[in-house]
């Protein structure tokens, strides 16, 4: 079990990680906007986190502190949100397609200041950054308690106010303004909180990676995200966190079947070096047999009659 | 009767449309209409499939501007003004074709269009702090007292589309109401029910205006429905206002038989 863990770490921390990401996504979806900036909001952090950590604070020799990795998180968090509120506020205007098509717009015009400034890097981007644990496991002690708030706040979010107001602008935007939702500052707020969420995301990945470039927060993340979205379901914050759990073990995971002995040469190959491929079909057979991916409000609602059912 | 100058913004009129037209390219579909609803009236609007009745809905409403004309409310300009801002100010509407926040519960469907009433921010109600935990039962109540008032009471858990047609315009009209609105717009709230359902329609209608002491616009297509509930009647004809009166001289208007009342004149 010990050897388990410690294989495994880094996929241990990667996939709550993940999850916390995947709820970014959740968040603009909530009021029916599919935006997938929040790869750009992630890499923005990252590099607060990367300089402050490498160039700004000095800290004695040993762990670097974690209370400094929770400063460059909530610094991460507020300069993402301000970046947010500034973006969001023309890019929601768009609708649909063309929305998701500004924000891909977004992270690659991110990725390209970054790639050409002097303080981000450049491409070789800022390595060395500290750690604040003498393990890679022990990122949990800051990933999971972020994964946890971030889904308490999301489920009791959609139990408000504002939470109600986003899912009116979902299920129709034009019923919901008439009943008096203001779509725009509803569809901002959900978009900064998502960037800050993002943000805060990034500022500890960059410890954990030990190094930060412009191959963090990618257009390849965007389609992770939508993945994760798409397989775990759209319709409640268990979907995605679900689906980021999932598709990010999965590669390990056929990893792991590929070394079990006894299966033959070429479907070891297969599993090791085909993951990509098996990914897209999951993908692909996962969009047809359900669509509303695996977790739906349905499915939690006959889950928790169960359960109520089985307490009396 | 397009021409016919606006009407003096009486203190009694709660609605005054002044001269509105509103044009979608080269088709004008509502041409310099003109009426004043006064505070408490029960307004019936009549014509004709496309003479304009749902493009003036949507004026008021703010989900269409119009090209020409104002539009005042409680002597207040409103013109212009987006739907949420007409929202806040105490109209409420239904829609031709339900639309309903389908996926919802019907008691989320009437909890929603509360917003406006209610004051709760986003830090308030994620924690839970006391005064947005008072509203938010305070909403709850509020929503089932009117999906009682509409007798969907025992239905409050199913989602909004699994409720028969009649039931989701009833649905509607409670998510209507929980706007408290002083003017309530329903755009064909009989369509698709059968007599004893639009009986029943009558009376909601009647009870909840005299109850919540509303003032009524009006669409419908069922005449005798109308006839016997409107105070007055206006009646569009390709976007054009060709009479305005009490229901039986409505009626008998030679314009209004020829135009739309011909074979049942």
């Amino acid at each position: 079990m010990a050897t388990f863990i410690a294989t495994y770490d880094f996929l241990f921390v990667s996939m709550v990680l993940a999850a916390v990401l995947a709820l970014t996504l959740y968040l603009p979806l909530m009021a029916g906007q599919l935006s997938v900036a929040s790869p750009g909001f992630y890499a923005l952090g990252g590099y607060i986190a990367a300089i402050l950590s490498t160039k700004v604070f000095h800290p004695a020799p040993g762990l670097y502190p974690v209370r400094l990795v929770l400063v460059e998180m909530a610094l991460g968090a507020l300069v993402s949100g301000v970046l947010g509120l500034v973006v969001g506020i023309p890019a929601l205007r768009l609708r649909g397609i063309f929305l998701a098509l500004a924000t891909i717009a977004f992270v690659q015009i991110l990725g390209v200041v970054a790639l050409n400034l002097d303080v981000t890097g450049g491409a070789i981007g800022i390595f060395g950054i500290p750690q604040p644990f003498s393990n890679q496991l022990q990122y949990l002690w800051i990933a999971l308690p972020l994964l946890a708030l971030s889904m308490l706040f999301v489920a009791r979010l959609e139990r408000t106010r504002t939470g109600r107001a986003l899912i009116a602008l979902r299920e129709d935007e034009l019923a919901a303004a008439a009943m008096g939702v203001n779509p725009t500052y509803h569809k901002v707020l959900a978009f900064t909180l998502s960037a800050m969420l993002a943000g805060a995301v990034g500022a500890v990945s960059a410890h954990f990676i030990n190094t930060w470039n412009s191959r963090q927060g990618t257009f390849d993340t965007s389609v992770n995200l939508m993945a994760f979205v798409l397989v775990g379901g759209s319709r409640t914050f268990v979907g995605p966190v679900i689906g980021a759990l999932i598709l990010t073990a999965l590669p390990e995971a056929l990893r792991g079947v590929a070394d079990v002995g006894g299966i033959p040469p070429w479907l070891a190959q297969f599993l090791r070096d085909g993951r990509l491929i098996i990914f897209g079909v999951l993908i692909a057979v996962g969009t047809v047999f359900f669509p509303h991916g695996l977790i739906t409000p349905a499915l939690l609602r006959r889950l928790g009659g169960r359960r109520r059912a089985s307490a009396r | 009767m397009s021409a016919a100058p606006a009407p003096a913004p009486g203190a009694a009129d709660l609605l005054a449309v002044d001269a509105v037209t509103c044009r979608f390219g080269g088709v004008v579909a509502v041409n310099e209409v003109s009426f004043a609803v006064a505070r408490g009236e029960l307004f019936g609007l009549i014509g004709p499939n496309g003479a304009g009745k749902t493009t003036l809905f949507n004026l008021i409403t703010g989900l269409t501007a119009p090209t020409a004309g104002r539009l005042r409310y409680r002597g207040d300009d409103i013109t212009g003004l987006p739907p949420h801002r007409v929202a806040e100010r105490g109209i409420a509407r239904t829609f031709q074709n339900v639309r309903l926040f389908g996926e919802l519960s019907a008691l989320d469907n009437v909890m929603i269009a509360r917003h406006v009433r209610t004051h709760s921010g986003l830090v308030g109600g994620v924690l839970g702090m006391g005064s947005a935990r008072r509203e938010e039962r305070e909403t709850r109540d509020q929503a089932t007292a009117l999906l009682a008032l509409v007798g969907l009471g025992d239905r409050f858990d199913e989602s909004a589309r699994n409720f028969p047609y009649g039931d989701q315009r009833r649905l509607e009209i409670a998510r209507a109401l929980a706007l408290e609105p002083e003017l309530l717009l329903l755009d064909e709230p009989a369509a698709g029910m059968n007599p004893a359902e639009k009986r029943a329609l009558s009376d909601l209608i009647r009870s909840v205006r005299a109850r919540l002491s509303l003032t009524i616009l009006l669409i419908e297509h069922h005449v005798p429905l109308v006839m016997d509930l409107c105070d007055r009647i206006a009646v569009l004809n390709f976007g054009q206002l060709i009479a305005l009166g009490a229901p039986a001289a409505v009626q008998k208007d030679p314009a209004v038989i020829e135009a739309y009342l011909g074979d049942e004149a």
